[in-house]
C-alpha cells in the first residue's frame, strides 16, 4: 500500500521544494563566480556585482528553467492524452460500454442534485435568508401542524420582549373571490396573503411600485389596500402603468391597488398550500390584537434575527418567554415556540426521500464504478505487454499510473457528458409529469452548479474506478509478465480484488433492489387503501359565497340547495352534495359535550373532525351505514336536528351503549370554565340518528378520528359561506365538469369555480411526493439491477477465458462437463453469497432511514428480504451460466494446441 | 537540423539552434564524472581556451531539461574543497547512449561540412 502511495505522490509536481531547490542553486553559482572574482583582486562588493553583470538576469534565468519544466509538463500530458484517446478509439466496444455506463450513474447523480440543489442547497431569494426563520407554536412539546404558527397576542409579546429578532410576524392566506374590473375575465378564487406591512419588511422585499402597507391600514374599515404581484399585474391587468390607485374586487369588495410586488417569494413558502400569493390585502381583524385571541393558533408566522444572533439564541430566548406567557395565560399553558431556519423548511417531506434517492444514485455509480473497474482490469490484463515493454523502455510507474489515469478520466468526461445529457432528458420528464405539485421544483434547470457538481464526480470517479486497476497492473514483476509471452496473467491480487469487487456489487444491488421494492409496496398500499368511501367517479370543487352578497345562514342555504338541486339533474351526474368535509383530510376539529362524558379540564373536552353538510352526503361518497338512518330531506331547520356520527366516534364515546338516539351537544361543556380567547364555534344539541362506517378524515396515512356530521339546513350557527360540492357521476367525472361551472354561474356569475378534482387526484397529488421517489428508486434498482449482471457476466466471462487452458486440461483427463460447469459456478456463486449476506446487513442496517418512509411495511420485511435475494441470486446464477456452458464446450485439443 | 557553433549573441532563437549542441557538451563535461552547473560551465569555457563561453540564460535551463529526459540525475552534494552543498549533476545510462548517438551525428555533420569546405584527398 505505502508503494502504490508514494507511486500516486509521485505523479503530482512538488513544484514548491524544486523552485526552493533552483533559486538555492543558481545562488550557489553566482557565489562560486563572486570568489573566483575577489580571487582575481577585486573587493567582496565589486566581485559580487561583476558576478551578477556576468551571469545575466538570474530572475529571467529561473523563468527560462521553469519554461523548460511547464513545457515538459504541458508537452506530457498532451503527449498522454493523445495516446489515451488513441488507445480508446482503438477499443471501440470497451469504450462504449464504460461511457454508457458511467453517462447512466452520472447523469443519475446530477438529475437527483438539481432536486437536492433546488430543495437544500441553493440560497433562498431573500436578502440575508439566514436570517429569516419560521415559528411553531407547541404543546406538550408536540409541534402544531404546518403553518402551525403562534397566536397572534404571543408573537406580539415575543416581538417586545425579546432581543432576538428585528421582527416578528402573523399572517394567514385565505382563499378570495377576485375580480379585476374592467377586465372581461370572470372572477377567480385566488389565494390571498392577509399580511401586516411588516411581512415584506421582514422578507426585505420592496415594492418595484408604489409603497407597503400603513399600520393604520391594519384596522378593519381602512384596509381596502391592495398589493399586487408583477406577474399579477403584467399578466392580468396588461402592465397598467396607471395600476396604482385603480380597484380590485376581493369577495364583492373594492380594494386599491397601492402597491406592485416583485415575484421574489417562492411558491413552496407556504408548506401548508403550495402556490404562488399573488394578492396581499392588510391583516384587518380586530380580534387578533386582542387578548381574546391568544388562543387562536395556526396561522403562519416569519421572523427576521437580528445580525449575528444564532438560532439556538432565538430559540433560547423564546422558550424563556414562552415559559413566561405560559405562567400568565391559562390557554396559553403547555404552549411553547419552535423556531426553524426559514430553507430548512423549504424541502418539507421531501427531505428524507431526496437522502434516499442521492444514496441510491451514490450506489448505482458505485455499481458503475465497479463494472468499469473490473473492465478495466481484464483489459489492463491483456494490456501488461504493452505496460511492462514500456517500463523496459524507462517510463517509471508514476508515469504509467498517470497515463492510465488520464485514460479513465477521458472516459468519465466523455460519460459525463453524456449523463448531463440523460439528466436533462429525465428533467424535462420530470417537469412533465410532478411540477404541479411540488412547488420547489419551479425553475429547477440543470445550471453551473449542477455542471460543476457533475465535473466533481467525473473526476472523482474516474479515481475511484481507475486507481485500483491502474495499481495493480503496474505493480507487476516485470520479468514474470515478459517471460509469459503475449498471454495475460491472471495475477492472485487481481483476482482476489475482482471477486471482492463483485461481491460489493452485488450488496449493493441488493441493498438498492430491497429498498426499491418495500417503497413501491408501500405506495400500492397507500394508493389502493380504502378512503371509507367508493372513491372513483367523484368530483369536487370549491366555491366560496361572499358575505357581502350572502350576508346569512337562509341565503347560504338557499344558494346551496338551489345549486347542489340543478347539478343533480345534470345528464351523466348521479348525485351531488354540499359539504364542508370529505376525504382524506377534513380539519375542522370541533369540541363536544357528550353525555356522560363530564370533564373538568380543557385538555379532556371530547371532540370530533366535524362535517357541515346536505341529505345527500352518505349517498353521494359512498359511506356504508352501519346502523340507524340516513339523513332525509326532511330533516329541515324546523325538525329535531340530527346527526351521523362514525363507527370510531361511536366506539370511543359509547362504547357500552347504544349511540343511536344519544344527544351531543355541539360545542365546549357549559361545566367547563374555559379562558377568554377559546375557539367554541357553535353551541347546539344534535341527536344521533345513524353510525356510519370509518372514512379518512385525518390524512391518508393516519387511523381516521371520531366524525360527526350534521346538517346545515338545521345549524345555521356553523353554515358558513366556504362549501365544496361533491359529486357521483357515470361518465369521466371531468366531463361533466364545465356543465356545473356553467350552473354555478348561471346562478351567480361572479363566483368563481375552484380546485376541481376528482377524490382519485386529490389522493395522487398527496402521495405524489412518494410515488416519484418510488418511481425514481424502482428505475434506480432496475438500472442498477442490470449494470450488476452485465458485471457479473463479464467477471466469469474474463474468468473462463483466462482458465480455458486449465478447463481444458482437466476436460483433456477426463472431467465431466458438469464438473467444468461447477468449477466456474462455483467461484461465481460464492461471490452472490457473500454479496448478499452484505447486502441484507446493510439493507437491514438502513433501516432506520426507510421506516419514516413506508406506509404498512416493516422495513426489515423479511417476505422482501428473501425475495430480493432469491431473485437477485437468481440472476447471479444466469449471468453465470452463460459463461459456464460456453466453459463446458471448449475443445481441448484447440485450446491446448493454441497455447 | 543544422547545429551551429555558438557565436551568436545570446539570444532566444540562438538558444533554439544551440541545444543540441551545448547539450552534448555538458553530456561530454559531466563523463569525467559528476559536476556542478558552475563546473560544467568553467569546464567548457577553460577547455576551449574561452572560445565557447556557455551563457548562464542557457546552461540552467538545459541542464533542468536534460533531466527531465532523464539523460542526468542530480543530487546535493558537499564539495570536495568547499565546506557548501552544490547541486551535482551525474549521467544516467540513457545519457550515455545520448551522448554517443548526438556525437555520431555531430561527426557526420562536421565531416559533411568538412568535405564541402575541403575538398582535398587528405580528409582522415
Amino acid at each position: 500500500m505505502w508503494d502504490e502511495l508514494r507511486a500516486l505522490a509521485g505523479i503530482l509536481p512538488k513544484r514548491r521544494r524544486r523552485l526552493d531547490d533552483l533559486s538555492r542553486e543558481l545562488q550557489q553559482h553566482l557565489d562560486l563566480e563572486a570568489d573566483e572574482y575577489q580571487a582575481s583582486g577585486l573587493s567582496a562588493d565589486d566581485a559580487r556585482a561583476a558576478a551578477r553583470r556576468a551571469f545575466g538576469n538570474p530572475t529571467l534565468v529561473a523563468e527560462d528553467v521553469r519554461g523548460e519544466w511547464n513545457v515538459r509538463w504541458a508537452e506530457t500530458l498532451w503527449r498522454d492524452i493523445k495516446h489515451g484517446a488513441r488507445t480508446l478509439r482503438k477499443d471501440a466496444g470497451f469504450s462504449l460500454v464504460a461511457v454508457l455506463t458511467l453517462s447512466l450513474g452520472i447523469g443519475a447523480n446530477s438529475l437527483i442534485f438539481t432536486a437536492l440543489d433546488a430543495l437544500l442547497l441553493r440560497p433562498l431569494p431573500f436578502a440575508h435568508a439566514d436570517r429569516l426563520v419560521r415559528l411553531y407554536a407547541s404543546k406538550n412539546g408536540v409541534v402544531l401542524p404546518v403553518p402551525g404558527g403562534p397566536s397572534p397576542p404571543d408573537a406580539r409579546d415575543y416581538a417586545e420582549a425579546s432581543r432576538s429578532f428585528d421582527q416578528i410576524v402573523v399572517y394567514d392566506i385565505w382563499r378570495k373571490n377576485v375580480s379585476f374590473t374592467g377586465a372581461a375575465a370572470e372572477p377567480e378564487q385566488m389565494r390571498v396573503g392577509l399580511v401586516p406591512a411588516a411581512y415584506f419588511e421582514a422578507l426585505d422585499v420592496q415594492p418595484l411600485m408604489g409603497r407597503l402597507f400603513t399600520e393604520d391600514e391594519n384596522h378593519e374599515g381602512r384596509n381596502y389596500v391592495v398589493a399586487i404581484s408583477a406577474h399579477l399585474w403584467a399578466t392580468r391587468l396588461a402592465g397598467d402603468p396607471a395600476i396604482l390607485g385603480r380597484t380590485l374586487r376581493i369577495n364583492d369588495e373594492p380594494y386599491t391597488v397601492v402597491a406592485v410586488m416583485p415575484d421574489t417569494i417562492p411558491h413552496w413558502m407556504e408548506a401548508a398550500r403550495p402556490g404562488p400569493v399573488e394578492v396581499w390585502t392588510p391583516v384587518a381583524f380586530p380580534s387578533w390584537s386582542s387578548d381574546a385571541a391568544r388562543g387562536v393558533r395556526g396561522g403562519s408566522a416569519l421572523g427576521r434575527l437580528k445580525p449575528g444572533i444564532s438560532l439556538e439564541q432565538a430559540q433560547a430566548d423564546l422558550t424563556l418567554i414562552a415559559g413566561r406567557l405560559a405562567a400568565a395565560y391559562p390557554v396559553d399553558r403547555d404552549v411553547s415556540v419552535v423556531v426553524k431556519r426559514l430553507a430548512d423548511t423549504r424541502a418539507g417531506t421531501l427531505k428524507p426521500m431526496l437522502f434516499l434517492l442521492m444514496g441510491a444514485v451514490a450506489l448505482i455509480l458505485l455499481i458503475a464504478c465497479v463494472n468499469l473497474a473490473n473492465l478495466l482490469l481484464a483489459r489492463n490484463a491483456t494490456r501488461q505487454h504493452e505496460l511492462a515493454l514500456r517500463t523496459a523502455l524507462g517510463a517509471g510507474r508514476g508515469g504509467l499510473v498517470r497515463q492510465l489515469l488520464i485514460e479513465t478520466l477521458l472516459l468519465s468526461a466523455a460519460g459525463a457528458a453524456v449523463g448531463v445529457a440523460f439528466a436533462q432528458l429525465g428533467l424535462a420528464a420530470l417537469a412533465r409529469s410532478h411540477s404541479a405539485n411540488l412547488a420547489q421544483f419551479d425553475g429547477i434547470a440543470l445550471d453551473w452548479r449542477v455542471l460543476a457538481f457533475t465535473a466533481c464526480i467525473a473526476v472523482l470517479t474516474s479515481l475511484l474506478f481507475g486507481l485500483a486497476p491502474a495499481l495493480t497492473a503496474t505493480g507487476l514483476n516485470l520479468v514474470d509478465v515478459l517471460k509469459q509471452g503475449g498471454r495475460g496473467v491472471a495475477s492472485g491480487r487481481g483476482r482476489a480484488l475482482r471477486n471482492a469487487l463483485v461481491a460489493v456489487e452485488m450488496a449493493m444491488s441488493l441493498v438498492l433492489l430491497v429498498s426499491a421494492s418495500l417503497l413501491v409496496q408501500s405506495i400500492v398500499r397507500l394508493q389502493h387503501q380504502s378512503l371509507g368511501i367508493r372513491q372513483d367517479h367523484l368530483l369536487k370543487g370549491h366555491f366560496y359565497l361572499p358575505p357581502a352578497r350572502y350576508p346569512d345562514a337562509a341565503a347560504i342555504a338557499r344558494f346551496s340547495d338551489a345549486f347542489s338541486e340543478t347539478v343533480r339533474a345534470l345528464p351523466g351526474v348521479v348525485d351531488a352534495t354540499i359539504t364542508t368535509a370529505y376525504p382524506p383530510n377534513n380539519g375542522w376539529l370541533q369540541m363536544l359535550n357528550v353525555a356522560r362524558h363530564p370533564v373538568t379540564r380543557l385538555d379532556d373536552v371530547p371532540s370530533a373532525q366535524f362535517g357541515v353538510t346536505d341529505a345527500h352526503f352518505m349517498r353521494t361518497m359512498g359511506i356504508p351505514l352501519v346502523r340507524g338512518r340516513d339523513f332525509s330531506v326532511s330533516d329541515t331547520v324546523e325538525r329535531p336536528a340530527v346527526a351521523i356520527v362514525s363507527a370510531e366516534f361511536a366506539r370511543r364515546y359509547f362504547p357500552n351503549e347504544d349511540p343511536i338516539g344519544q344527544t351531543i351537544h355541539v360545542g365546549p361543556p357549559p361545566s367547563l370554565q374555559l379562558p377568554a380567547g377559546t375557539d367554541t364555534a357553535d353551541s347546539a344539541d344534535v341527536t344521533v340518528i345513524g353510525v356510519a362506517g370509518d372514512f379518512r378524515n385525518a390524512g391518508l396515512t393516519n387511523r381516521p378520528e371520531p366524525h360527526l356530521t350534521v346538517l346545515y339546513a338545521q345549524h345555521p350557527l356553523v353554515n358558513f359561506g366556504f362549501k365544496d360540492i361533491v359529486l357521483r357521476t357515470t361518465v369521466e367525472p371531468h366531463l361533466v365538469a364545465p356543465a356545473v361551472t356553467r350552473e354555478l354561474h348561471r346562478l351567480d356569475p361572479n363566483l368563481p369555480f375552484a380546485e376541481v378534482q376528482t377524490i382519485e387526484e386529490l389522493v395522487d397529488q398527496q402521495t405524489g411526493g412518494q410515488r416519484l421517489t418510488a418511481t425514481l428508486l424502482a428505475v434506480f434498482a432496475a438500472g442498477g439491477l442490470a449494470l450488476a449482471v452485465v458485471g457479473i457476466y463479464g467477471v466469469v466471462s474474463f474468468l473462463v477465458a483466462q482458465r480455458r487452458t486449465e478447463l481444458a486440461v482437466r476436460m483433456a483427463i477426463g472431467a465431466s462437463g458438469r464438473t467444468v460447469l461447477w468449477l466456474v459456478l462455483k467461484e461465481s456463486l460464492g461471490m452472490a453469497v457473500i454479496g448478499s449476506a452484505l447486502g441484507l446487513a446493510a439493507a437491514a442496517a438502513g433501516q432506520r432511514m426507510m421506516s419514516g418512509l413506508l406506509f404498512d411495511v416493516s422495513p426489515i420485511d423479511p417476505l422482501t428480504f428473501s425475495v430480493a435475494t432469491l431473485v437477485l441470486l437468481g440472476i447471479a446464477a444466469v449471468a453465470t451460466l452463460v459463461p459456464g456452458v460456453r466453459a463446458t464446450r471448449i475443445d481441448p485439443a484447440r485450446a491446448l494446441y493454441q497455447d | 537540423m543544422v547545429e551551429c557553433l555558438p557565436t551568436m549573441p545570446p539570444t532566444r532563437s540562438r538558444t533554439e539552434l544551440l541545444q543540441g549542441t551545448l547539450d552534448m557538451l555538458i553530456l561530454r563535461t559531466l563523463l569525467f564524472g559528476p559536476a556542478h552547473g558552475h563546473e560544467i560551465a568553467r569546464h567548457i569555457q577553460r577547455t576551449t581556451d574561452d572560445v565557447l563561453q556557455v551563457e548562464h540564460g542557457s546552461l540552467y535551463p538545459a541542464l533542468h531539461r536534460m533531466e527531465r529526459k532523464d539523460w542526468i540525475v542530480s543530487s546535493w552534494q558537499r564539495a570536495r574543497d568547499r565546506n557548501r552543498e552544490f547541486k551535482y549533476y551525474r549521467l544516467t545510462p540513457l545519457g550515455r547512449k545520448q551522448l554517443a548517438h548526438a556525437e555520431s551525428k555531430w561527426k557526420q555533420i562536421a565531416t559533411a561540412v568538412a568535405r564541402v569546405m575541403w575538398p582535398s584527398p587528405i580528409e582522415r
